[in-house]
């Protein structure tokens, strides 16, 4: 209880299909844009331009989209859908 | 090693990108930071800083909160023991990703341990990351073996009566150890007792001690 959290939760500890990707906790990145596009999300909610659960509904709907009829073969991965949803927040909050 | 999968199969762990759309992926990305950069609605710092913190943050530190819900609330403990999944999802601490909890009772017969001797499964969303050690083959290895022998290393010496149990944790079990509820804590609330509470012993290295 005394190391000190920085995180925050509501985007770390996201639950369900927008559970960010990680494998025994440690976050799991595969390719560059992947952490460039996580970051400029969180980035962004830090800035006041959008809530987090603005952002966490879209990247529900992307992901559920993506799955399609069968959750176990989604047409784009995680990042994929995160990057789509963070284009369409962006199309609506600068427009 | 093709039966023992100890990553959850989550479609999102695999990166099976070709080239080509990994390339219009950064593409895509690279342009949208380079006209948010010249907005100036984030900063190349800012970023860098997140990534680090999002990366290396220890995560939800939930377990110790599990324990002293236990240690004062014997029908949590009840449901705890039997199923803890559920149990710590009353609490509302989230982010297991199909892992099952289990959670391990210290007395002062049994002492229980955990371990992953094929790599590093860990019960994060109740511990954060796993310490280094956890991950060592050193431990691993010998902790199997020679439970006593490493618990000394960590301080904790045990009688030669208490039974010592260790946990071999997997893709699909996750351990959480309950320590015992040290003496002289009678008076101490719930949130006190979740201060006292270290990451160590409840993966079952070290016992938790009075303040």
């Amino acid at each position: 209880m005394k190391e000190e959290r920085k995180a925050k939760s509501e985007i770390a500890e996201m639950s369900g299909s927008a559970a960010l990707p990680r494998k025994s906790g440690e976050m799991v990145f595969h390719d560059d844009w992947e952490r460039k596009s996580f970051t400029l999300a969180v980035s962004l909610s830090e800035q006041g331009l959008f809530e987090w659960h603005e952002f966490q509904s879209e990247l529900i709907s992307a992901i559920k989209e993506a799955e399609g009829d069968d959750p176990n073969h989604p047409s784009r991965g995680y990042f994929e859908s995160w990057q789509a949803s963070l284009e369409s927040l962006l199309a609506k909050k600068l427009a | 090693m093709t039966t023992h999968n100890h990553d959850h199969p989550n479609p999102y762990h695999e990166s099976d990108r070709d080239e080509a759309t990994n390339k219009a992926m950064a593409e895509r990305v690279d342009k949208m930071e380079a006209l948010l950069l010249e907005k100036g609605l984030v900063s190349q710092g800012a970023l860098d800083k997140l990534a680090d913190i999002y990366e290396n943050d220890l995560g939800p530190m939930n377990g110790a909160k599990v324990v002293a819900r236990a240690w004062v609330d014997p029908d949590f403990k009840k449901r705890l023991l039997e199923d803890a999944t559920s149990a710590i999802a009353e609490l509302g601490f989230g982010g297991l990703q199909g892992e099952h909890m289990v959670a391990k009772e210290n007395t002062s017969d049994v002492h229980n341990v955990v371990v992953c001797t094929l790599c590093s499964c860990y019960p994060w969303p109740v511990l954060g990351l796993p310490p280094n050690w956890y991950k060592s083959f050193a431990y691993r290895s010998k902790v199997v073996v020679e439970p006593r022998e490493v618990l000394k290393e960590f301080g904790t010496n045990l009688p030669d009566d208490v039974e010592v149990r260790v946990w071999d944790s997997s893709a699909e079990i996750r351990y959480l150890v309950i320590p015992e509820r040290p003496k002289g804590t009678e008076n101490l609330n719930e949130s006190e007792l979740a201060e006292i509470i270290e990451r160590d012993a409840m993966i079952g290295v070290t016992k938790v001690s009075a303040p």
